[in-house]
């Protein structure tokens, strides 16, 4: 008991200012077995002490409650501990020891999993990130968790939030892959198909000296993703690629290769043979969600190259075309395309004909000025930082 | 000797003479032995434009040196316009104008340019002087009224107008004894087309090949930008001016108020719908030219990183080998 309340007054007397803070961080450190070996007392003796002034010593009990063996009490005691701890600790002291807060993180995440209520992690981590950052360029190991506990909770808005930044310094190179890789996944779940595709290029095109597990499943929905976006997907990598992942990716994603070829010809029944064959294949790597959205894609597709020939079409003729069923379902989905902004276009009802048209942006309001000149001083900055390497 | 002058004779001066009173002043002083200052020797002989060219307000060892010179040009009626200018020896000891050097100098305009008379003489300091009147009585012999003109080389930054003063002589009754004093005249600049070139170029200092397109462009964009500056700085003054009448500072003046009011009536009225909308539209092309630019700088950079990144760091592509970073 001496031992741990020497320890507790010693964390109270020491956390005021930097200079103190610092000798308690070094006397932690040599202090570490203790604290590993008292961890169930000093958790019972947690209550004395307030995370937002006492952070460091907070954290390093922390740590040690949380290492060793993950069992479901143990992880219904520890997670709400944690969570305030995250919400109200104090930001320098954290930054003092960051491996010590990451691993608390990883392991919070470990348990609200194990209790399957990823919901519960969502909100804690997303502070943890926000405190840890040095700044928002900077990404950390708790991204990509935070990234998946979004994934597994379904909660993909604020894991959007999370996307926009732009990303200029890495820790670890595994983080990048996996956070670029959640954030694709994300970004389809809100159907946001560009985003996702910078992102899963991201992956495909990041360096890497041997094959990357996750950069093969990235380069399976970059495939998709492509096709659903832009209609066409070419296999050529571009020369940033590194030569490992140009000369080993095609193998190992060789039926979505078939598909984009397939997709290629424009015929809608073969492509739907081609899906039904390799059912399996896709599914082992869930992707069928995407792949029944590149077949849904495929229509949009040729109704979009209709435009470029016809001024004004029928529905019947676009049902023909397009190998739909009826006229009904072609005036749905050509509805539905205006409503995305896919196509520019007015439905006459009474006579059933649909009347293409030119794209109605003029360029030239104010708040297109604004647009571009955000854009110009964005590609400033990069510019800037780019010569600074 | 400050009065305005009365003769009523109009005064046209060209640029050129200017630049020449200046050259000349500016050679004089940087080979003089010692220079004056050191920093002053090297850019001396290089440096010539149409305003004082010289760096040094005060010299670090004696007063800046005089230069004298003798203008040429033509005088029809009322007009007197000075085209040119050459340069004149002084003799020291006799407070005057080499007589003899003059003459010959005289004929030998003469040959080239038969319509031009000597009109006067120049000189540079900051005022005109006593001893001034002395060279000028001298000259009154070739013309019965010579122009004196006045360069005063010390920069001055406050300063916006040209340095540069034309003093007539007038016979003025002063306690009683009629003297000679200098008066002020007004005068104004006037340029033929291929002048105005020659003065630009020299004053603008382009570079001699004509340069590259970059270079032309930054030139013309800087004069833009400049020319924008001076417009703003006065506006603002005028502005602050009539925010301390209103405010009661400043006793209210109407006539200053009717030209204010009158110049802001000239201001073309574009309020008109379809002049925004061409102006947004031309606005935003701009716009999208100087994007495309960016996007063409940022990718070259971003080319030259890769590339050097593969070079580095792609163990396959090149032998010997250098381990990749993890």
């Amino acid at each position: 008991m001496d031992s741990v309340q020497a320890l507790i007054t010693q964390i109270q007397g020491l956390s005021s200012s930097a200079g103190d803070v610092s000798r308690l961080h070094s006397n932690l450190k040599q202090a570490e077995e203790t604290i590993f070996s008292e961890s169930a007392r000093l958790f019972s003796a947690l209550d004395q002490l307030d995370p937002s002034i006492h952070s460091l010593g907070y954290l390093y009990i922390l740590e040690a409650c949380s290492s060793g063996p993950l069992t479901k009490e143990r992880a219904a005691a520890l997670v709400l501990p944690i969570s305030r701890f995250i919400n109200a600790c104090a930001v320098e002291q954290i930054r003092l020891a960051p491996e010590k807060f990451i691993s608390v993180c990883k392991r919070f995440k470990d348990q609200v999993m194990l209790l399957e209520a990823p919901m519960r992690g969502v909100a804690p981590l997303l502070t943890a990130i926000r405190k840890l950052q040095t700044s928002s360029e900077h990404l950390t190991p708790l991204h990509p968790e935070f990234l998946l506990l979004c994934l597994l909770a379904k909660c993909y808005k604020t894991g959007l939030s999370v996307l926009h930044d732009d990303i200029s310094e890495v820790d670890q190179p595994r983080d990048l892959f996996l956070y670029c890789y959640y954030g694709g996944m994300i970004c389809i779940g809100q159907k946001r198909f560009s985003k996702a595709l910078e992102l899963l290029h991201n992956v495909v095109t990041a360096p890497m000296s041997t094959m990357n597990a996750i950069a093969v499943e990235a380069y399976k929905k970059y495939i998709l993703v492509s096709l659903i976006h832009h209609g066409q997907f070419s296999t050529s990598l571009p020369k940033y690629t590194s030569s490992v992942a140009q000369r080993n990716l095609k193998n190992f994603c060789q039926p979505y290769i078939e598909l984009a070829n397939s997709y290629g010809t424009g015929k809608i029944t073969e492509l739907q043979t081609y899906v039904q064959t390799n059912k399996e294949k896709f599914e082992s790597d869930n992707n069928l969600g995407l792949v029944e959205q590149v077949l849904a894609s495929m229509y949009k597709r040729n109704i979009q190259r209709l435009t470029q020939t016809y001024l004004t079409l029928s529905l019947e003729d676009i049902a023909n075309t397009v190998q739909l069923s009826s006229a009904k379902e072609a005036e749905m989905h050509v509805l539905q395309m205006i409503q995305d902004g896919e196509i520019y276009a007015t439905i006459n009802q009474k006579d059933g004909m649909v009347r293409f048209l030119e794209d109605p942006e003029q360029y030239k309001t104010c708040e297109m000025i604004e647009h571009i000149d955000s854009a110009i001083q964005r590609i400033m900055a990069l510019s800037n930082k780019l010569t600074g390497w | 000797m400050a009065s305005s002058s009365s003769s009523g004779l109009t005064f046209k001066l060209h640029p050129l003479v200017i630049v020449n009173i200046s050259d000349h002043y500016t050679r004089v002083k940087s080979q003089m032995h010692p220079p004056l200052t050191a920093t002053n020797g090297s850019d001396g002989v290089d440096n010539t434009s149409s305003s004082p060219s010289s760096s040094s307000s005060s010299p670090s060892r004696s007063p800046p040196p005089r230069v004298y010179g003798c203008v040429i040009g033509i005088q029809r009626g009322r007009t007197v316009e000075i085209f040119n200018s050459f340069e004149l020896l002084y003799d020291p000891s006799t407070h005057s104008l080499d007589r003899a050097f003059l003459e010959k100098k005289q004929e030998l305009y003469k040959k080239v340019f038969p319509h031009f008379y000597i009109l006067g003489w120049y000189s540079t300091g900051s005022d005109a002087q006593e001893s001034d009147m002395h060279i000028h009585k001298a000259l009154m012999d070739i013309n019965e009224s010579p122009v004196y003109v006045l360069l005063n080389p010390s920069i001055n930054h406050a300063q916006k107008d040209l340095p540069v003063t034309i003093f007539e002589s007038e016979l003025h009754v002063i306690d009683g004894i009629p003297q000679l004093i200098f008066v002020r005249a007004s005068y104004t600049i006037e340029t033929v087309e291929a002048e105005r070139i020659s003065v630009d170029h020299v004053a603008h200092l382009k570079p001699s090949d004509g340069g590259s397109a970059a270079t032309q462009l930054a030139a013309h964009l800087t004069g833009t930008h400049s020319a924008i500056k001076m417009l703003n700085s006065r506006i603002r003054v005028l502005h602050h001016y009539l925010l301390s009448m209103q405010k009661g500072d400043i006793p209210c003046e109407n006539s200053l108020l009717r030209q204010v009011s009158s110049l802001l009536r000239r201001l073309p009225a574009i309020e008109s719908g379809k002049f925004q909308d061409d102006f947004l539209m031309e606005y935003n092309d701009t716009l999208l030219i100087t994007y495309l630019a960016m996007f063409t700088n940022c990718s070259s950079s971003m080319n030259e990183l890769v590339d050097k990144f593969n070079t580095a760091y792609d163990r396959h592509s090149r032998r010997g080998g250098r381990t990749a970073f993890f």
